[in-house]
């Protein structure tokens, strides 16, 4: 076989993979997210949160996680005179590519609900059904969060899990820091 | 050429679509297994070249087929080819003539995984490796030689920063029967032996891997291995260390290594210019390509 002939080999079979479907699995818009986890709100609200330093310590001292972004972007969603609670958007690391997901929080902190807008990884697409995000409805503060514990894990998808899992207790975290 | 082609062709048809996996490295193995009824097949293509004296060119290819057996044990076989060109280096008792020919199968390899701790879950990952191969060719001289191999390796891995930095490390041994066949028209004075022999090798690598943006990773490994052989002794003993560029996607995962050798010993051959290298068995460069597809 001449010099670089081997070449072939990667350069024929690469291509093959190339026509397989898009990567991006955009399960609900914002607007579907808003709506999902607060069927009877009338208006969300924007109110963002810059974290500070100082409240970016306290949320990882009192979460275990790590805080990765200073702005953490937030609703809130309000109907019929009286305020629903809070939505909040957020972003954590699959095995490739950015998880988004949005997480609801009750008034006084509770988690009301959780959903998924993006999801991008081969395995545990199961993390959508509703089964597995019912997991943390009723989450507070003081609660485990640790797969296998409270939250199931999904063979195939535990990074994702785990740092979906992480991430709903930074924001519950960060609801008590920042945002109470 | 043709062959490779037609090789890479009925590869490629029998892949397709749908795809992912994930080796992060070129030689280091990960802790991770498939989950339950999971398919994965992995095309892995490794040229090794330069010995430092003459043409040194040989190619060796692994198809592999991969199954989620249940979420912790995952099997795999393998189908195993050679291409070689070698020219103008002969080498008392291993290398013995000028070969060249195109991709040839070479052998079959069956593995499987065990893992008891999981990386993501409990923190640090550890599983068992445990794979037989048979082979016909050797991969060195490209001459006929039968060779059953029995490899045990331990996988450990490691999470930081939320997966986005990865550590591997293994630790693994490998024990090897061999019988080649007989050559005709070698010089009197050539040493060829066909009498049945053992080999002993043990391997300890650690690398790094970093998803420096999303779907890419980048990172470094450094391989030590050894042989023993029932004659000589330690027969060899090197150190490959070098890149790797990993693109992993929802679908399927590229990974691309270059690894030369940066260290090694044991037996040399006559008028071998690297004293601090080993080039009977190994080489001094090694490019590995992997690219996995999931169904």
């Amino acid at each position: 076989m001449s010099n670089h002939n081997w070449l072939m080999i990667p350069a024929l079979i690469i291509p093959a993979a190339l026509p397989a479907p898009a990567c991006a699995v955009q399960y609900l818009t914002l607007e579907q997210a808003q709506q999902a986890l607060f069927p009877w709100a009338a208006q969300f609200v924007r109110a963002d949160v810059l974290i500070t330093q100082e409240m970016k310590q306290r949320i990882e001292k009192s979460s275990g996680v790590r805080v990765r972004n200073t702005m953490q972007q937030v609703w809130r969603a309000g109907g019929g005179g009286k305020e629903l609670g809070w939505f909040v958007l957020d972003e954590v690391i699959g095995k490739h590519e950015f998880i988004t997901y949005a997480v609801a929080l009750l008034p006084d902190g509770t988690v009301k609900g959780i959903d998924i807008l993006d999801y991008r990884e081969t395995h545990g697409s199961q993390i959508k059904n509703e089964k597995w995000r019912a997991q943390f409805v009723g989450k507070r503060e003081g609660d485990a969060f640790r797969l296998d514990e409270d939250i199931k894990n999904i063979s195939g998808a535990t990074l994702s899990c785990n740092n979906i899992t992480n991430g709903v207790k930074r924001i519950v975290a960060t609801y008590r820091e920042v945002m109470k | 050429m043709k062959n490779v082609i037609l090789y890479t062709f009925v590869c490629a048809t029998l892949l397709s679509p749908v795809a992912r996996g994930e080796s992060l490295f070129g030689i280091l193995k990960g802790a991770e297994t498939l989950p339950k009824d999971a398919l994965e097949v992995i095309q892995h293509v490794t040229k090794r070249y330069d010995k430092g004296q003459g043409t040194y060119e040989a190619v060796d290819t692994k198809t592999e087929l991969e199954y989620g057996i249940t979420d912790r044990a995952t099997g795999a076989v393998y189908l195993l080819g050679q291409s070689i060109r070698t020219e103008g280096l002969k080498i008392n008792g291993y290398l013995p003539k000028d070969e060249a020919y195109g991709l040839r199968a070479s052998g079959v390899e069956a593995s499987i995984k065990y893992n008891f701790l999981s990386p993501a879950k409990d923190d640090f990952g550890l599983s068992s490796y445990f794979a037989t191969s048979y082979s016909w060719l050797d991969p060195h001289s490209g001459q006929d030689k039968k060779k059953l191999t029995f490899e045990l390796e331990l996988l450990m891995q490691k999470y930081f920063l939320d997966g986005e930095l990865t550590w591997a490390g293994n630790v693994g041994m490998e024990s090897t029967m061999a019988k080649r066949g007989a050559l005709a028209d070698l010089p009197a004075d050539f040493e060829w032996s066909t009498d049945p022999e053992m080999e002993i090798g043990f391997r300890a690598g650690t690398g790094l891997s970093y998803r420096f943006a999303p779907n890419w990773f980048a990172g470094g490994e450094i391989v030590y291995e050894t042989e023993f052989e029932t004659e000589v002794g330690q027969e060899r003993r090197s150190v490959q260390a070098g890149p790797t560029l990993h693109y992993g996607s929802k679908d399927w995962w590229l990974s691309v290594s270059y690894l030369p050798q940066i260290s090694g010993g044991g037996e040399m051959y006559d008028n071998q210019a690297d004293g601090n290298l080993h080039l009977i068995e190994k080489t001094k460069q090694e490019i590995r390509v992997k690219v996995g597809f999931e169904f």
